[in-house]
């Protein structure tokens, strides 16, 4: 295995941001957890992500919103979204703005590596 | 008796026995009575010498239509008695069902129906004598509905198979008005003569009619002491044209077809068809009443759903986050131990958060379980600041999804207010619910104030064309149910409060309602 690849984990419930950061380490990424997009956008710099996963729905700053900052910022960072809501139509607007996937709330560990495999592909 | 006496059930107010009477129908049946009265003196007055043609038509005529509605009168009470299994609803049920089979060997009998003597072999007596039963029987069954009805109720109530005792009263009715017939018939020349002949009564009718008046008045005496119900009011009035009846064909008319005795016999059709068109009225009514509670159940479930909907996408969504992290912390815990050197510590933490993450779940579910568990229509006293909170907390994700900020200014003057703390809660959803949809659409800042405060009984308020924002069907969302509003608004008139709607400088809402507050 060449470097090991480091994801951002951004959601503002604290017990599933644990549980998705333990899950990609013992995935064998390195991940990083956020409690808020503001908090990763402030310890930005220093460390190189390879990839955003963050929630859609947080107080203040969304995922679209965090997506957009970084379009504005020309990062081409991958951001894949995760969310907890039923809302329909998500994935087009997500797509829309060049979101590499969504994910719904419970998801399997199959489908967060399909993601991510096609996030880090890019 | 040692088991527990069947205690009367709660509908019973809804009952035509049960239910007293109104201001008007009192003013109503006094009225019957006054004009009864009156009709009774130009009767017995100018009109008493005047003597019609026979009219063959009129007796069998009459003969069918007391038939027909003593029996519908039966059957509606032994209804009654069948719900409220009172022995003093059997009673009258019984009476009436009595004074209508009755009527048959009358008919038969009379002189000149169907043939000229009267047909079962009637002698010259036997029509009068069974029309004196009939003046007798029914005053007695009333006598015994009213001892009955007041003596201790909860043990008067009846325990027997109900389609038995009704069968058994009807056979009992039939077997009796059967058994005086054959009497009255086969001991013709032995009775007192009634009548002189097949036109003409005797002077021992008059007697007869006096002492029938009296037992009449009795019965009138007895539920005047027991009145208590709508029936018991008309069934006086019934009695009363009664006596009028008996007093008519006695001494101001004592000949058949005599106007005098026509007009009896008119009296005794409105005293039959009195109590009847009474229980068909009262029963529409409580018929209408009953539509009325049902639809306005409906309306409160259909508010109820309404915001149930929103609920329970919040509560999903709710539920869904620690679900989400135990799967995820599963996963993860199976996927640390299928390695080839298992990080036992790893899979150990995963498992510990699924413990707490499976907690927290659970404390969700009690606590919405919690939310619903308060007794509907139950009056309480309780603190509005924190039903306001407890109700942003139920919307939070809506205004997050929204970016509708929140600001609450609680009024620590505010503390108790009186009311149904789930209805409450559902006016302030909807509220909030409404507030959130129209925003939702509007670019620039979006903020949800919800404030508390004291203001006084006088209050003033100003709404003029307002009002039609409550109209059950002016909705300005296109995919909305106009409904809610209006119910929220009967739901705080309901607690003798008012809801109102203000627009607001620069632009957006203010909706207001008062509650009244609990007594420091």
């Amino acid at each position: 295995m060449s470097r090991e690849r480091l994801i951002a984990v951004i959601d503002d419930d604290e017990s599933f941001r644990v549980a998705l950061v333990d899950s990609l380490s013992s995935l064998g990424y390195g991940a990083r957890g956020f409690a808020s997009a503001e908090e990763f956008i402030a310890g930005d710099g220093t460390e190189p992500y390879d990839c955003v996963i963050t929630d859609i729905h947080m107080p203040s700053m969304g995922g679209f919103d965090l997506k957009r900052r970084l379009l504005a910022h020309g990062s081409r960072l991958p951001v894949i979204m995760i969310t907890a809501h039923e809302e329909p139509g998500l994935e087009a607007r997500a797509a829309a703005i060049g979101a590499v996937c969504v994910l719904r709330k419970p998801f399997e560990a199959d489908a967060l590596t399909h993601c991510l495999e096609r996030a880090l592909k890019a | 008796m040692d088991k527990t006496a069947p205690t009367v059930p709660e509908e019973q107010r809804f009952i035509l026995t049960s239910v007293s009477p109104s201001w008007g129908q009192k003013r109503l049946a006094l009225g019957v009575v006054l004009a009864s009265l009156v009709a009774f003196c130009i009767m017995a007055g100018p009109l008493s010498t005047f003597q019609l043609r026979q009219i063959d038509a009129f007796v069998p005529a009459y003969g069918t239509a007391i038939f027909v509605n003593d029996l519908i009168t039966a059957v509606l009470l032994f209804n009654q008695f069948a719900i409220l299994r009172s022995r003093a609803s059997l009673a009258i049920a019984s009476g009436y069902l009595f004074a209508g089979l009755i009527v048959i060997p009358w008919l038969l009998t009379f002189p000149g129906v169907f043939t000229p003597g009267g047909l079962l072999g009637a002698g010259l007596q036997s029509t009068a004598w069974l029309s004196v039963l009939r003046y007798l029987g029914f005053p007695a069954f009333v006598i015994a509905y009213a001892l009955l009805k007041d003596a201790d109720p909860p043990k008067r109530l009846w325990e027997g198979s109900m389609g038995a005792t009704i069968f058994s009263s009807v056979a009992i009715s039939a077997a009796v008005v059967c058994t005086v017939t054959v009497l009255v018939i086969a001991s013709d020349a032995y009775l007192p003569p009634i009548s002189i002949d097949r036109v003409r009564f005797s002077s021992f009718w008059l007697y007869l009619a006096s002492c029938l008046i009296l037992w009449n008045a009795v019965a009138i005496t007895l539920l005047w002491i027991h009145q208590r119900s709508v029936l018991d009011l008309w069934l006086m009035v019934a009695l009363c044209t009664y006596a009028i009846e008996i007093y008519l064909s006695a001494f101001v008319g004592p000949a058949r077809f005599s106007a005098a005795w026509i007009a009896a016999r008119i009296f005794g059709f409105v005293s039959s068809i009195l109590v009847l068109s009474v229980l068909l009225y009262e029963i529409t009514t409580l018929y209408a009443q009953l539509l009325r509670a049902i639809m306005a159940q409906r309306h409160e479930r259909e508010a109820r759903l309404m915001t149930g909907d929103a609920v329970a996408a919040a509560i999903a969504h709710e539920v869904r986050q620690p679900v989400s992290a135990m799967i995820t912390n599963a996963e993860t815990a199976v996927r640390w131990l299928d390695r080839s050197m298992p990080n036992l510590d790893k899979a150990r933490a995963a498992l510990k958060r699924i413990a707490v993450d499976g907690h927290r779940a659970g404390a969700l579910i009690g606590s919405i379980r919690a939310m619903f568990k308060t007794n509907a229509r139950h009056r309480t006293s309780f603190d509005i600041n924190e039903l306001i909170k407890e109700v942003i907390v139920m919307v939070r994700s809506d205004l997050q999804r929204h970016r509708i900020s929140v600001q609450t200014d609680p009024n620590l003057r505010v503390r108790q207010v009186i009311g149904d703390r789930i209805q409450l809660q559902q006016v302030l959803l909807n509220l909030i619910a409404n507030a959130i949809d129209s925003m939702a659409s509007e670019d620039g800042p979006r903020v949800l104030s919800v404030k508390s405060e004291v203001v006084d009984s006088d209050i003033m308020i100003a709404s003029k064309d307002v009002d039609r924002i409550f109209n059950p069907l002016f909705t300005t969302k296109p995919d909305g149910m106009g409904m809610g509003l209006s119910i929220c608004r009967s739901i705080i008139e309901a607690h003798e409060g008012r809801l109102w709607f203000v627009g607001n400088t620069p632009r957006g809402a203010v909706f207001q309602f008062v509650l009244p507050i609990a007594a420091a």
